[in-house]
């Protein structure tokens, strides 16, 4: 494959003993979108963290030299202080030929007068992943960008997601909780806890039967997505036990 | 009316014009604590300057940008940033006290270095003053970009790849410029006043981050005649009543704004 956009290994953080990421490893390629699953405290958002700078860790990030970054944090705190329109935070960081062009393609140009504080959840996501593309970026990184949005939303959001990727020519590591959009969009899925439990191809992984009745029930689907790497096991600590499964 | 009306007016008045846009940022990224300290440390320097025997207004400004930097560090440390600063800051504001005090030599008025004595600007002061307002108020313009990517989302810009440090100390610097040389006019006390009133007065008025700059430059002007004037007429200190007014016109200025949103709502 390609020279990857941006490439880390292993990568490791600790804070006050604990372990958060442990030797971990991943590259993003143009046109690719790898997707980070993992229950709650994997570490998926340190790790998204660390790839972007904003937190340190030991081991080795390359990024392709003079790779253009587009971030989607996980919570995007709005100042009842701040007066500012959505167009107005667009232009922050692209032109205002391409902020409004962004709004209209994900499809909230009605946003663009309006005042972020005013926006619904659904709307500022959509607005949010608009300012992420509207500097035409290499690399979109999303973590949980569909926090606010309800369900129909979720798929269409993923849907336009995958657009952008094929229009652009992006690279696309986005981080989320909902399994079944992710196996249905993704093309190469991580999960994490910790450390990289397994990575895949979303089809393959998607037609493992054991895989799609595990994801039937609700309860059982963390635990199904790593059933499909027999080598380790997880304590509720998330330590990890190796053996046979 | 006196010449030293006019020059505590033209001082006061450009001070908080320049404050006001500056101010806006402070507002909001809730920063008030930070010019809280960077003014108590000010005053320190102010004690170290007559005391080594340099200008008190130089030792203010040295000790304020410094200090405004070395706080600024402590974001990555285990004591809460919040906290080193407020204690960091005090410990100034008593130092900087202690230090006044037991300077026999000098005769250092302790309430005008605390709420200013912006009647005594000399010529020369409220030369200077204008001077580093404008400064203030063009390093803003110049600056407003990058310092409101840093107030609007600094995760993104940070993880963009924009040079926030850079913008971070830029902001500090400003603050603790204008913290230092507001000293003279509403005190170590009261200058944060002059940051965060006149903003928190223009919020209501304003749809864009530039529009609630430019109300906050006038009615900060504003409020220093009116401040100047009610003091004159009711002999009281002047820096105070500059503060006061400005308290008066964000008040009318919630009021109105509630007023309007209750009538606009009923029509």
């Amino acid at each position: 494959m390609s020279e990857a956009l941006i490439a880390a290994r292993g990568l490791s953080i600790s804070a006050g003993g604990t372990v958060i990421l442990d030797d971990v490893s991943l590259a993003v390629h143009a046109r690719e979108i790898v997707t980070l699953i993992g229950p709650n405290g994997s570490g998926k958002t340190t790790l998204l963290k660390a790839l972007l700078g904003l937190q340190r860790a030991q081991g080795r990030i390359t990024r392709r030299p003079g790779l253009k970054i587009g971030y989607v944090p996980q919570v995007f705190a709005r100042d009842p202080s701040l007066p500012l329109t959505a167009s107005g935070f667009l232009v922050l960081f692209a032109g205002l030929p391409e902020a409004e062009a962004a709004l209209k393609r994900v499809e909230v140009a009605h946003t663009a007068r309006r005042q972020l504080n005013a926006l619904s959840g659904g709307e500022l996501a959509r607005v949010l992943l608009a300012r992420a593309i509207a500097a035409r970026p290499d690399l979109l990184v999303l973590d949980e960008p569909l926090a606010g949005v309800d369900v129909t939303g979720e798929a269409a959001l993923y849907h336009l997601i995958a657009e952008i990727r094929d229009e652009m020519g992006c690279g696309v590591l986005l981080v989320s909780h909902d399994l079944h959009v992710v196996m249905a969009q993704a093309n190469r899925v991580v999960c994490l806890n910790r450390h990289v439990c397994c990575e895949g191809d979303a089809a393959s992984v998607v037609k493992d039967p054991a895989f799609r009745a595990l994801f039937g029930a609700r309860a059982a689907a963390e635990l199904a997505l790593y059933a499909h790497h027999h080598d380790h096991a997880h304590k509720p600590s998330g330590e990890t036990v190796h053996g046979d499964g | 009316m006196d010449d030293f009306l006019w020059r505590a007016g033209l001082g006061a008045a450009l001070l908080a014009a320049a404050a006001g846009p500056l101010g806006c940022f402070v507002l909001w990224r809730r920063m008030a604590y930070l010019g809280e300290s960077v003014a108590h440390m000010g005053l320190l320097g102010a004690s170290l300057g007559l005391l080594i025997g340099v200008d008190a207004l130089l030792g203010t400004a040295c000790l304020a940008v410094v200090a405004a930097l070395v706080m600024a560090r402590a974001k990555d440390r285990s004591i809460p940033a919040g906290n080193l600063i407020g204690i960091v800051g005090h410990m100034g504001l008593a130092l900087g006290f202690v230090l006044l005090a037991t300077m026999e030599t000098v005769r250092a008025d302790l309430l005008g270095y605390l709420f200013g004595d912006v009647l005594a600007l000399s010529e020369a002061n409220v030369f200077v003053i204008a001077a580093v307002s404008l400064g203030v108020l063009a390093a803003t313009a110049l600056l407003w970009r990058p310092l409101l990517r840093l107030a609007a989302a600094p995760e993104i810009a940070a993880a963009e790849g924009y040079n926030t440090a850079l913008a971070e100390t830029a902001f500090l610097v400003l603050v603790a410029l204008l913290v230092a040389f507001g000293l003279k006019v509403v005190g170590a006390l009261l200058i944060v006043a002059l940051l965060i009133v006149p903003p928190a007065a223009a919020r209501p008025f304003a749809r864009s981050p530039e529009a609630m700059a430019v109300l906050a430059a006038i009615l900060g002007a504003l409020a220093a005649p009116f401040g100047l004037v009610a003091a004159y007429a009711a002999d009281a200190p002047a820096g105070p009543a500059i503060v006061l007014a400005a308290g008066a016109i964000f008040a009318l200025s919630a009021v109105s704004a509630r007023l309007w949103r209750q009538f606009a709502g009923g029509a």
